[in-house]
């Protein structure tokens, strides 16, 4: 019995209250001393410029290599008299009555090797509301029997009783305006509109037996219609819209041109132009643009790349000289500051 | 309960006149937590029946020191748990995030919560469990009952009150007993109660002449008495009750109570671990010299007295810790902001324009364009939630296991502060105050026991201008040390002779070689001096081996064991005669006994400063033998021979300034006529009635004079081992040390010298009651008039030294500045007019001497500097009468390893020896202290720069309060993937070796300046945190606006899994790049919490997909297949540390810390090089070349002080006086107590 009375074990071993050696517990594992040094600063500075620099020209003349036609046109495609003022624009648009068509016209500037990707842009456009981001039913979308899954929906739920499907305000809201083209008057280039979308969504996310239910069936129409015979996992268009877009500036894929086009060739494009965004003077464009190794037009990388890479090199150049100036404070006892100015102690 | 009340009533009157007669001595030594007022009436006890007392319920034996048990684990645990403000405002976040109003699912921060909170309940279950096998150990020891008629082994649980016991020797008491019987004659015991009270001695209980017979099993069960006592109460030396035996009443007293074992329950009630191993060494407070005794139960369990004086010390925050707090609410204070401006963004935002949002005419309150207002209020709340990971909620209890692995594993396995005499290694008793043990500024140090050993050993006499002795003191070994030689320990001469109180060399003096000297016979008086005049008793055989020596203060012992060993071997007192046996004698080896009457004895007292006798020689010759301070002697001699006093004075100088004691030695011839003629008028002034002191102090000054110098003593006050050089070291670093001593000035003064606190360069303010008009005061006895006496001229020396003080401040290159101040003019130096002149005064000073000062007034000064500068303090001591200091300071330490556990038990930090402190601040406080200031800013700017990306984002989401990133990612960025390698750091950054940090203290001062966490660091950490975020959002957002080369774009999870990404890799590469050293759990923990990201993402969003969520769904995969994820993760947490990188750069090139300069110095110095190497000793000097060398270390010019310093009787137990027993002792009782020894009942020989 391990009592106090019994004073055995305890006290036996005299030695037992000496702590054990170990690296661990003496603080005296083996360490690297990383020291910022002039000359680790400088050499930094120099290495990242040398690496920077040729990668940020190399993203950049990609990114220059992408021939990127872009047309802002939700101005241009109302009629003039209907232009003047802000209600006039969304009486225009709201009124089914009128004609939507529009033509706009864009010259190549630069050959344009296929694929020619077919992008419309939106701007103040915030599909990053938390209200719009989660008014969706990822559990509807993917499977038949969670149809009636719609509580996230709201206000875009149910519509006469019945759950809509799909539901929420981002598919309600699906961007409407079409595009087709024609190239050098009235040859007509195809738009591939297949694989748009991502894989995974097809795949996963749209269930391939969901059909479109009493979708925009209310009495506000937020934006296009589902042929209610395609599956979910068919409408690429609807997957593409409903991967929302982080900033309130946004592209969406429309389809593809697989044909080349060459420089100066003019591509007509007729669209109709349906989707409002002149309520909340939103921006519409549409975007030709060719991709490459470092995806489409993207100026930024390159351009940060190049400025980090500078300033690097300008940094490594200006320390190499303070350093080759100037003597180092460090290494010298007599900078320490019980050195240097000797208190009142 | 109605039985109870029934023999209660009947039987009350009898209890209370038992309280009468019981003397309710109350000791103020030794009281742990406030007395509680005894509660109204008593218990009776029928002792050896337990039926009679079954009708009570009193109490059982077991005790239970757990906090929880099963059932209550949970509910109390966590209730602990919310008691934190940072789980409490957790919870709430947790709870707001399960409305709708919240962007994020629960998930986000009920993970992170339970998390914490499972953490720190583990840690609680653990610690209860630990506490429980401690009890379970302790409630199943075994003890002797009586039972039928013979003892039968039970465990201590079952013991019960009424209960007859059978303890044996160095067993414990397994409650509080009414001791009834013992082995011993005369019915006493012997304990030790060290550990209450650190006295080593054993106290004595005496049972009651009545039950000394209930000894054998058949005769104690026969024992039918009934015990009336108090109720149980908290008070350890108080005890009321009465004992009815055969129909008497017998008053019982604390003589009679044996208490249960006090440090095994103190332990356990302060939750220490390994209490009963502790308690198993030799420590233990229990029975000794006594084969058994026999004692029947009074209290038990809970209800025993110690038990009850259960010690509530508040525990300690550190500084650092409350400046955290200041850092959090500013955190609150800037998250309120963030709120405030994202509610009025969402306010002005929301609008129906947006008819995509489905703002119809029933919408929610949170954004209906209607109510703006509403708008604005539930949107702060959400944004309140989206926020929350501003505040770290994991920070407090990463701290605590930093912490904890800090003391657990560094300070207490240190092996430098391992003292391997004692065996004690050093202990932190909490875990709350590592890091202030690195911003410590002021140091409280008690004397005795701390910095010395008190141990007053003969060192060195200087006889007939002739010095004696070879040995260093640690000052001069300082001194020299310091000066760049290396002085090894001195080598000793063969057949050196050491024993207490003798650590003298010189083969001279030594086996009679003194006749050789130019002058024996002064040799012979200055030996002879040493033999008789002292008020020494001894004590034991009369052999040189075996007699010790009763003096009331060690330095007499000192000086006759000297005596003893020189030859002259005092061996017996008689009240009129001193026997010396004498080997002087011609012919070697021949031994004479020579008996001295003494005449009389002129007491030593600190007006007087010396002590005379004047003795008669066996042949007649009258001689008065002096001994005592220089300056009064030296005033007393006879105007010959000049030259014998220079060399004796500068000699006295030489041994001031090495810390030794001195004491002049001097005789004088008399007449036998002048003799008589003197001895009438000591007479007559003896047996006069008024001013009987005076006229004595009088008369002596008649004969005191004339006096012949014979030499000098040096005794060193033996101080602990490396204080002088751990002090120097200290004040290198910038602490100041005060000591605080109930010694008397001189005394004080003395080891402040010979700890290289004070010396000759300094200029000293000395404020002592000791001045003549003070004394003057006294002795007229008015106490108001001398109050107001003493406190106008403290006033004056206040005033007056403070100007001087602040005069010297201004000049360039004045004297450091020491101010000596003694207990008295304390009292009224901390009178709240004076406070702040003393304390403006102090701080100015170098060292501070506090001398004569009662515990309390400890505790005053410590709190005076800890409040009114707010300065962080440290009080270190080793005895009960350091408690209140030690509490009072900051961070206490106590010094373990001897006996006495108060100090320690009150302490935060134990250590075995005062030169450990170096190791404790310099190395483990500071390093704590860096490492614990890293941590916090590190967590500051890890959930700034998280949060702020969101910040940044919700400008663009219409202020909608949307979360930028998943779920998951914010629930876990806090607990998984950036919580290790931020512990890592804590534990094992060092920015410059151990080694370094002894080599260059001063590196300590960047701790008292609190360099690291300050204002401009912490803002500096908040304009990078401001700086990242913003390359992190912009950066990712405005790369990703494009589209991927298959021509598809990114949506916003997309963007939002890059930019976390990047953010992951930056935050743990920034940790990389402020570590001061990197080993390979660093590389481990930052690579693992990045791995561990990517495995989390893998997972994430290829297999688990949530119900609810599946935006992640495939994304990393994808964003890996585009060139755009690579560019953008080489170049985004490059873009975001290249700031910090140039800063530290630049930093550390044009405005380097110290720390930084001495790393650059020994950059290129292996890393390994232990500790160990400075207790290297090179090759040592020869004992004449060290005593040269340290000698010519020594100041040239002439100093003024010349250690004099003597613990006369009646100083000696200062601190008893202080308790109120104070008995003053005069000179002439040494005969009486001879007598008295001889009558006191000896010890029984041990068993």
């Amino acid at each position: 019995m391990a009592g106090p009375s019994s004073a055995a074990a305890g006290s036996a071993d005299r030695n037992s209250n000496r702590p054990k050696y170990s690296q661990f517990s003496q603080q005296e594992l083996s360490a690297c001393q990383p020291i910022v040094t002039p000359k680790l600063v400088i050499t930094v500075f120099t290495v990242i410029g040398i690496i920077f620099i040729p990668l940020g020209i190399a993203s950049l003349s990609a990114s220059n290599d992408v021939v990127e036609i872009s047309d802002r046109y939700e101005t241009e495609c109302i009629p003039a008299e209907n232009r003047t003022t802000k209600d006039a624009k969304i009486q225009f648009i709201q009124n089914s009555q009128s004609d939507k068509t529009c033509t706009r016209s864009l010259t190549v500037p630069k050959h344009m090797k296929p694929p020619i990707y077919v992008y419309y842009q939106l701007d103040n456009y915030y599909q990053n509301h938390r209200r719009y981001v989660k008014s969706i039913s990822d559990q509807q979308l993917r499977s038949p029997g969670s149809e009636n899954d719609t509580s996230s929906c709201k206000p875009e739920n149910e519509e006469n009783g019945a759950s809509i499907v799909p539901c929420g305000l981002i598919a309600w809201s699906l961007f409407n305006d079409t595009y087709s083209f024609t190239r050098n008057n009235n040859v007509s280039l195809t738009v591939n509109k297949t694989d748009i979308s991502w894989k995974s969504d097809r795949e996963h996310k749209f269930g391939k037996d969901v059909y479109p239910k009493n979708f925009q069936n209310g009495s506000l129409i937020g934006g296009a219609t589902l042929k209610s015979s395609i599956p979910l996992s068919g409408q690429e268009d609807l997957m593409v819209w409903m991967r929302t877009a982080a900033m309130p500036t946004f592209r969406k894929l429309y389809g593809r041109i697989e044909v080349d086009l060459q420089a100066n060739d003019v591509i007509e494009v007729s669209l109709n132009n349906t989707y409002n965004v002149y309520s909340f003077n939103g921006k519409k464009s549409i975007v030709l643009s060719t991709a490459n190794w470092i995806g489409g037009k993207n100026d930024f990388l390159g351009v940060a790349y190049i400025t980090v890479g500078a300033i690097c090199f300008f940094l490594a150049a200006c320390f190499t000289y303070i350093y080759l100036k100037k003597p180092s404070r460090l290494q010298d006892p007599s900078y320490l500051t019980w050195n240097t100015n000797p208190g009142p102690l | 309960m109605r039985g109870w009340e029934k023999v209660g009533s009947s039987r009350s009157n009898l209890g209370r006149a038992g309280s009468t007669v019981t003397t309710n001595r109350i000791t103020s030594t030794v009281r742990l937590g406030r007395v509680e007022p005894q509660a109204p009436g008593h218990r009776n006890i029928f002792c050896n029946d337990r039926e009679a007392n079954f009708l009570v319920r009193f109490k059982g034996n077991s005790i239970s020191t757990t906090k929880y048990n099963v059932l209550t684990f949970l509910p109390k645990g966590l209730f602990e748990q919310f008691r934190r403000v940072a789980n409490l405002y957790f919870l709430t976040i947790s709870i707001l995030s399960t409305t709708p109003i919240s962007p994020v699912s629960p998930i986000t921060n009920v993970v992170p919560l339970s998390l914490v909170l499972l953490v720190s309940l583990i840690k609680e279950a653990f610690e209860d469990w630990k506490r429980f096998q401690n009890d379970m150990a302790i409630n199943n020891a075994s003890i002797d009952v009586l039972q039928g008629q013979k003892w039968v082994e039970i465990p201590w649980k079952k013991l019960q009150v009424g209960d007859i016991v059978k303890v044996k020797q160095d067993g414990f008491f397994p409650a509080d007993l009414l001791f009834l019987a013992s082995t011993n004659a005369d019915g006493v015991c012997y304990i030790e109660t060290a550990n209450l009270d650190g006295e080593t001695n054993l106290k004595i209980r005496k049972a009651l002449e009545k039950t000394w017979d209930y000894l054998t099993p058949d005769k104690a069960s026969e024992f039918k008495g009934e015990i009336q006592c108090e109720q149980p109460n908290n008070s350890l030396y108080t005890f009321t009750g009465n004992l009815i035996i055969q129909k008497q009443t017998i008053p019982l007293t604390p003589n009679q109570v044996l208490l249960r074992n006090f440090v095994l329950s103190v332990m356990l009630e302060k939750r220490m671990p390994r209490a009963l191993e502790y308690c198993n060494g030799e420590k233990g407070c229990s029975l000794r010299n006594t084969e058994y005794i026999v004692g029947a139960v009074i209290f038990t369990g809970h209800e025993t007295k110690v038990m009850m004086n259960s010690m509530n010390v508040p525990s300690k925050r550190s500084t650092l810790e409350r400046k955290l707090d200041k850092l959090i609410l500013t955190l609150f204070g800037a998250l309120f902001l963030m709120c405030l401006i994202g509610a009025i963004g969402s306010a002005i935002f929301i609008n129906r324009k947006y008819f995509y949002l489905g703002l119809t005419a029933d919408v929610e309150d949170q954004f209906n364009p209607n109510n703006r207002f509403m708008v604005f209020i539930l949107t702060f709340l959400t944004l309140i939630t989206l926020y929350s990971t501003i505040i770290p909620i994991s920070l407090y209890v990463s701290i605590e296991m930093i912490k904890f692995i800090q003391s657990t594993q560094f300070i207490n396995k240190d092996l430098h502060m391992y003292h391997a005499e004692t065996n004690t290694p050093a202990s932190a008793r909490t875990s709350n105050l590592n890091e202030e043990l690195g911003q410590v500024e002021y140091i409280f140090s008690d004397k005795t026991g701390t910095l010395t050993r008190n141990l007053m050993e003969f060192f060195k006499c200087s006889i007939g201008g002739e010095v004696y002795g070879t040995g260093l003191t640690e000052i001069e070994r300082g001194a020299a040390q310091r000066s760049g030689g290396n002085v090894g320990k001195a080598q000793k001469s063969p057949g050196l002779i050491h024993e207490k109180g003798f650590n003298f060399d010189d083969a001279r003096l030594m086996c009679g070689a003194w006749r050789n000297e130019p002058n024996p016979d002064t040799c012979k008086e200055f030996f002879r001096c040493l033999a008789i005049c002292h008020t020494v008793l001894p004590e034991g055989e009369e052999s040189p081996e075996k007699i010790t020596y009763q003096a009331a203060s060690p330095d007499e012992a000192a000086l006759v064991t000297a005596a003893k060993i020189f030859g002259f071997f005092f061996y017996r007192r008689t009240p009129t005669m001193v026997h010396v046996r004498e080997s002087h004698v011609e012919k070697m080896g021949k031994v004479e006994d020579m008996s001295y009457e003494i005449l009389n004895v002129l007491e030593f007292n600190s007006t007087r400063k010396r002590q005379s006798v004047v003795c008669r020689y066996p042949n007649g010759r009258i001689v008065l033998y002096c001994k005592g301070a220089d300056t009064v002697i030296y005033e007393r001699l006879a105007d010959v021979g000049n030259e014998l006093k220079n060399i004796t004075r500068e000699h006295l100088e030489q041994f001031g300034s090495a810390g030794l004691r001195t004491l002049c030695l001097a005789y004088r011839d008399l007449s036998s006529s002048l003799y008589e003629s003197w001895n009438e008028k000591f007479i007559q002034a003896k047996s006069s009635l008024r001013d009987r002191e005076k006229k004595v102090d009088e008369v002596a000054e008649l004969i005191e004079k004339e006096l012949t110098l014979i030499g000098c003593t040096a005794i060193e006050d033996k101080l602990q081992e490396g204080v002088p050089s751990c002090i120097e070291t200290l004040s290198r670093a910038g602490i100041k040390i005060w000591v605080l001593t109930g010694d008397k000035m001189e005394t004080a003064i003395n080891i402040a010298y010979a700890c290289s606190l004070i010396n000759n360069d300094m200029k000293q303010f000395i404020i002592s009651s000791e001045t003549n008009e003070i004394r003057d005061a006294e002795d007229r006895g008015d106490q108001v008039e001398v109050a107001r006496i003493i406190k106008d001229s403290v006033k004056k020396d206040l005033k007056k030294y403070l100007e001087e003080a602040q005069h010297y401040l201004r000049t360039v290159s004045g004297p450091k500045l020491a101010l000596i101040i003694d207990g008295k003019c304390l009292m009224y130096a901390l009178d709240p007019s004076l406070r702040a002149m003393l304390l403006n005064l102090s701080l100015n000073c170098t060292s501070v001497v506090c001398c004569r000062v009662s515990p309390l007034q400890k505790a005053q000064v410590a709190s005076l500097v800890k409040k009114g500068a707010r300065k962080i303090t440290l009080s270190i001591g080793d005895g009960a009468n350091d408690v209140s200091m030690i509490q009072a300071a900051h961070v206490g330490v106590g010094i373990s390893g001897l006996e006495g556990m108060q100090a320690v038990m009150a302490s935060d930090f134990a250590i075995a020896q005062f030169r450990f402190l170096s190791d404790l601040l310099l190395v483990h406080g500071r390093w704590s202290y860096h490492r614990i200031c890293k941590v916090i800013t590190y967590f500051f700017y890890k959930n700034l720069t998280f949060t702020l990306t969101q910040f940044w984002f919700n400008f663009q989401t219409g202020f909608s309060g949307q979360r930028f990133y998943d779920d998951w990612f914010q629930s876990l960025y806090n607990v998984i993937f950036t919580a290790l390698p931020v512990v890592i750091l804590g534990l094992f950054d060092k920015d410059v070796s151990a080694k370094l940090s002894k080599m260059y203290p001063e590196l300590y001062k960047e701790g008292i300046r609190n360099a690291f966490f300050k204002k401009r660091v912490v803002g500096i950490w908040a304009f990078f945190s401001f700086y990242q975020s913003l390359v992190f959002y912009y950066f990712v957002s405005t790369s990703s606006s494009t589209s991927q080369n298959s021509g598809k774009m990114f949506g916003l999870w997309d963007v939002s899994t890059m930019a976390f990404t990047c953010a992951v890799v930056t935050v743990n590469l920034r940790l990389l790049l402020m570590c001061n050293s990197i080993t390979k759990w660093h590389y481990v923990s930052v690579g693992g919490s990045i791995l561990a990201w990517f495995l989390f993402i893998f997972v994430y969003s290829g297999f688990l997909i949530p119900r609810d969520q599946n935006n992640e769904f495939f994304v990393i995969y994808v964003l890996m297949s585009t060139i755009y994820f690579y560019l953008t993760l080489l170049l985004v947490p490059i873009a975001a540390l290249f700031g910090d990188f140039v800063f530290q750069g630049v930093q550390r090139w044009f405005f380097p810390y110290d720390y930084q300069i001495v790393q650059e110095i020994h950059r290129h110095e292996p890393e390994h090089s232990s500790r160990m190497e400075l207790l290297e000793i090179g090759p040592p000097l020869t004992p004449d070349e060290a005593r040269s060398y340290a000698i010519a270390q020594l100041p040239r010019e002439k100093s003024r002080h010349t250690g004099f310093a003597f613990d006369s009787p009646g100083y000696e137990s200062f601190f008893a006086s202080q308790a109120g027993v104070y008995v003053p002792q005069k000179a002439w009782d040494v005969a009486r107590r001879a007598s008295m020894m001889r009558s006191r009942p000896k010890l029984p020989p041990k068993s």
